[in-house]
């Protein structure tokens, strides 16, 4: 008889004790319905959302907000778009406003054709969100001494891109994800950007990453909401398979069968 | 009137008019939004107080999908 293994897999990030692991975006979607069912499905609970200018006769952006209110989940606003430390701290204060959370996904783009970000422009911006209170979710590359930078001004998360936005290349440098890790053990570390298959999510918290923050692999995907789901047990099934300890890797083959009683050993020759 | 420009685009209002008076004036039908005023967020309780002059710039921004 199977016994089920029975854990308490919640954890804490920004001040809230969550159970989810997989952080979804809102944009993207074939249509606001599908938005909410892929959402729901993914059973995230943080769902990023962003500021924009609307038309003086528009109301889009308050039927978009009630539908993600309705959702009951954590709001993550974001910087998108912005490509200066004085833009990002002016959007993350207007978020603070509207979206009545103290959270900020921190983007400040360096260059626009791999939407990369700057780091300068994101240490100087974080440094000063984190003094005004704020929960600084900073978008950054894998490079270690951005990480401890970003450390060092007070980042108790940091979310390292896979690879660049919107490109669902996966984890293009695992092996730097890897260090940011080992040299950051007490922060929250969550994958952002890059994510284009469940595996890659897989292998993102087979790394030990905390979690996941995706958008285009589910709202692009043929079916969206049930790539959430995809998703939603590819981040899970990673996360368990980090806790419970992967093998060590091997050089050469190792028979997984017993070799004592092995049939018609040295019979034939 | 004063011309300023308002999410990039040119406009007139009266003179001295505060920001709770420029949105009405502008008609700006979103119920959820904030302002910057030349690149600096106003908080609403800055709203009466703030007066907009010629030439000013401002942002108001509404929620939005977003990655």
């Amino acid at each position: 008889m199977t016994k089920k293994i029975e854990q308490d897999n919640s954890w804490e990030i920004g001040g809230k004790r969550l159970t989810s692991r997989l952080l979804i975006g809102s944009a993207l979607y074939p249509s606001p319905a599908n938005m909410e069912d892929a959402i729901k499905e993914s059973e995230s609970q943080i769902v990023t959302v962003a500021l924009r200018r609307q038309a003086a006769g528009e109301n889009a952006g308050n039927n978009f907000w009630n539908i993600i209110k309705s959702l009951n989940i954590n709001v993550l606003p974001n910087t998108a778009g912005c490509h200066s430390a004085k833009e990002a701290i002016t959007i993350a204060q207007m978020a603070r406003e509207v979206f009545g959370t103290n959270w900020i996904k921190l983007e400040v783009i360096g260059d626009q054709y791999n939407l990369q970000p700057d780091p300068f422009e994101t240490v100087k911006a974080a440094e000063v969100l984190i003094k005004e209170g704020f929960e600084v979710f900073p978008y950054t590359t894998d490079d270690l001494v951005v990480a401890k930078r970003l450390a060092d001004v007070g980042c108790k998360i940091l979310m390292p891109w896979g690879s660049p936005i919107g490109s669902g290349q996966g984890l293009m440098n695992p092996s730097n994800l890897k260090a940011i890790r080992k040299q950051f053990p007490e922060l929250k570390l969550i994958v952002d950007a890059g994510i284009g298959k469940p595996s890659d999510a897989t292998e993102a918290m087979q790394l030990g990453y905390d979690g996941v923050l995706l958008n285009s692999a589910i709202a692009l995907a043929q079916d969206p909401v049930k790539m959430a789901q995809a998703f939603k047990y590819a981040v899970e099934s990673g996360r368990l398979g980090y806790e419970a300890g992967v093998m060590q890797e091997r050089e050469f083959a190792s028979p997984s069968t017993p070799t004592v009683g092995t049939p018609f050993w040295h019979q034939f020759k | 009137m004063i011309e300023i420009i308002v999410n990039g685009e040119k406009a007139n209002i009266k003179d001295e008019l505060n920001i709770r008076d420029m949105i009405k004036a502008l008609d700006y039908q979103q119920e959820v939004f904030a302002i910057a005023l030349n690149g600096t967020f106003v908080a609403i309780d800055a709203y009466e107080t703030t007066t907009i002059k010629a030439d000013d710039n401002i942002e108001i921004l509404a929620p939005i999908q977003g990655g």
